[in-house]
């Protein structure tokens, strides 16, 4: 069978079924939905804790119609490693996924997934990032973006939302130089299938990073899922680009890049903040943007920040973006 | 001891206003509890939340049964559930509707009032945040609180936690709900289909809790068993699909949280109703506006 590269490409039957608990207009339902669907039957999912394990695995039921295993918070990597090992063991052979969250990947389960990515285990991970602890009830989590509102970065008078920068993640992955890592958006359809058959039918460790926009976490309305996902894009908040075999590339590169308070502007998490923290925000955009895409096409929305253009990031050699 | 059961949809605010009754209570002098029905319920989902009332300290923990107070925050919910379980016999009920309490059929016949709190929420809060008005109506019905005792509750719990304003007009739409409340007797004609349900001992559980696909009492268990929570229940707006103008673009079947689009041999594509949740992607997606979201969850 020829590679999967657009929507039609895609199988029609469903691994992850209708009926789960998620909110509706859930992003992260979206991506499990899609990601299941290209990886097929012959797939092992593991998923720690999160909203998840929740919505779609109370016991005795599940919507997962392949085999599913749950067991703590911090180990997807430890488990999923586990998993291949058991199957290598028995000589079989199947994809083994680990479905994490943000605070599973970002946060709490960051050594467990160093550990494979070296190791370079043959596992596929996908981070299911809604910038922040959405099952426990909005807490921060490393990557939760500047100026967000969740309850543990409250707005008060002195503070007012979140004020660190979110965690580049995919930077420490491509510190471990896996055979395969990209990053997904929900609202970038062909781009989305091709990267999740890539990462499938490659060995070794193999990392997914898809933006799941979180309708009570963000306080967006539900049927704007995929439009924010999509801004995300336009708006250099989310950037999609691969690292395949060493050499990284940007997959789709938007037109011109549209002002953050587009973004911001859906979102309750981003209602209180005022205009010093859009221009940081809007700055910090500008020197992602411009190492992402280069900066040889001035960006309108950017010409205040004169210096940004010349900000280099730390590891730009390493994530080979030149 | 008084005990009341809350049916409402997540987001609707039973939990709050169960919270509210029990702290009535404790003003009027007596011990009270509250707590949500612990689940993995999101927003939309028909949800539960419970309240304990007595005069001597209440030691039992458990969720409420048997209540003496049914209190129904969203109408449509009476067609989904039995929400009448279990209620006593000369137990009460406070629905939030338009209709007579004649009108309303819950399956027993009992003491009904029916109050339309999402118009008076509309009105004072200019949001379908309906648990306040309610509770001015359960004031109404219930000596066990005077509405004096319910207004204080809610200016201090809704003043502590949205500040003065926003307290000073739930209190003012628990006063006018509970001048619109109407009281009468409700019928009893709809069957009870109780849910089934798996309760296992510890010998039916197999080892390490690995469940494969069966049937267990009537309920689907194991990998793909979720299919038989309809969660087309969630809905109130429902999509409507214009075959002639769709291009087959299948952004909408991509786009769709719950799967319930289906995609047909011919690139068309089909709504399973049963599960669709009524966010409205699909139309938000779609290139060439062949699907809108009309109001109301049926079909």
């Amino acid at each position: 069978m020829s590679e999967m590269q657009t929507i039609k490409d895609m199988p029609t039957n469903d691994m992850f079924i209708s009926g789960h608990g998620a909110c509706a207009g859930c992003g992260m339902a979206v991506a499990v939905k899609n990601i299941m669907r290209i990886l097929g039957a012959d797939t092992t999912v593991y998923v720690p804790a999160s909203c998840l394990v929740v919505i779609s695995a109370m016991y005795p039921t599940s919507n997962f119609r392949t085999p599913y295993l749950f067991t703590a918070f911090e180990n997807t990597g430890a488990v999923t490693t586990g998993i291949r090992a058991a199957q290598r063991r028995r000589g079989l052979s199947s994809t083994v996924v680990g479905l994490a969250g943000d605070g599973g990947t970002f946060d709490i389960g960051l050594q467990a997934l160093s550990g494979a990515a070296e190791r370079n285990e043959d596992i596929l991970y996908v981070c299911l990032d809604n910038e922040g602890y959405m099952n426990t009830g909005i807490q921060r989590s490393g990557a939760t973006p500047f100026g967000a509102w969740t309850t543990t970065t409250p707005v008060g008078t002195n503070v007012e939302g979140k004020r660190e920068f979110k965690k580049d993640l995919m930077a420490i992955i491509a510190a471990h130089d896996p055979p395969y890592a990209a990053s997904l958006s929900i609202a970038h359809f062909n781009d989305f299938v091709k990267k999740v058959e890539k990462a499938k039918n490659k060995k070794g460790f193999r990392f997914l990073h898809v933006m799941t926009p979180c309708v009570p976490g963000w306080r967006s309305d539900p049927s704007m899922t995929v439009e924010i996902a999509r801004l995300a894009v336009e708006t250099g908040m989310w950037t999609l680009y691969e690292l395949d075999e060493g050499s990284a590339r940007t997959t789709y590169k938007p037109q011109t890049m549209l002002p953050v308070t587009d973004y911001l502007k859906l979102q309750g998490r981003f209602r209180h903040m005022e205009n010093d923290d859009i221009a940081k925000l809007q700055e910090w955009l500008c020197a992602k943007w411009y190492m992402h895409y280069g900066n040889d096409i001035e960006q309108p929305v950017c010409a205040v920040f004169e210096k940004v253009k010349r900000v280099r990031h730390p590891h730009e050699e390493q994530l080979h973006f030149i | 001891m008084f005990e009341v059961r809350f049916h409402g949809r997540g987001g609707q605010g039973a939990v709050m206003a169960a919270q509210t009754l029990a702290e009535a209570a404790v003003i009027e002098g007596r011990h009270a509890q509250a707590f949500p029905y612990f689940g993995a319920e999101r927003r939309g989902a028909p949800v539960m939340a419970f309240a304990r009332i007595a005069d001597r300290k209440i030691s039992i923990k458990s969720q409420v049964y048997e209540p003496d107070l049914l209190v129904v925050l969203d109408e449509s919910l009476l067609d989904i559930e039995p929400v009448a379980r279990g209620l006593k016999p000369g137990g009460k009920a406070v629905i939030n509707t338009r209709k007579l309490p004649t009108e309303i059929d819950l399956g027993m016949e009992v003491e009904c009032a029916t109050v339309p709190a999402t118009s008076i929420a509309m009105e004072y809060l200019k949001a379908p945040i309906v648990n306040t008005a309610i509770l001015g109506a359960v004031a109404m019905v219930c000596d066990l609180f005077s509405m004096g005792s319910m207004q204080q509750a809610i200016e201090n719990r809704f003043g502590g936690k949205f500040g003065e304003a926003a307290a000073r007009a739930n209190a003012a739409a628990a006063a006018a709900a509970y001048s619109q409340t109407l009281r009468g007797r409700c019928k009893g004609n709809r069957p009870f289909v109780p849910r089934r349900v798996w309760l296992p001992d510890w010998r039916d559980i197999p080892i390490g809790n690995t469940l494969g696909e069966g049937v267990k009492d009537g309920v689907t268990v194991g990998p793909g068993g979720a299919k038989q929570n309809l969660t087309g229940s969630w809905r109130v707006q429902t999509p409507r699909y214009d075959k002639e103008k769709c291009v087959r673009c299948l952004r909408c079947w991509f786009s769709c949280p719950e799967g319930c689009i289906k995609r047909e041999e011919d690139e068309y594509v089909r709504w399973d109703l049963n599960y669709c949740k009524g966010c409205g992607i699909c139309a938000q997606v779609c290139p060439v506006k062949a699907i809108d979201m009309m109001k109301g969850g049926s079909r």
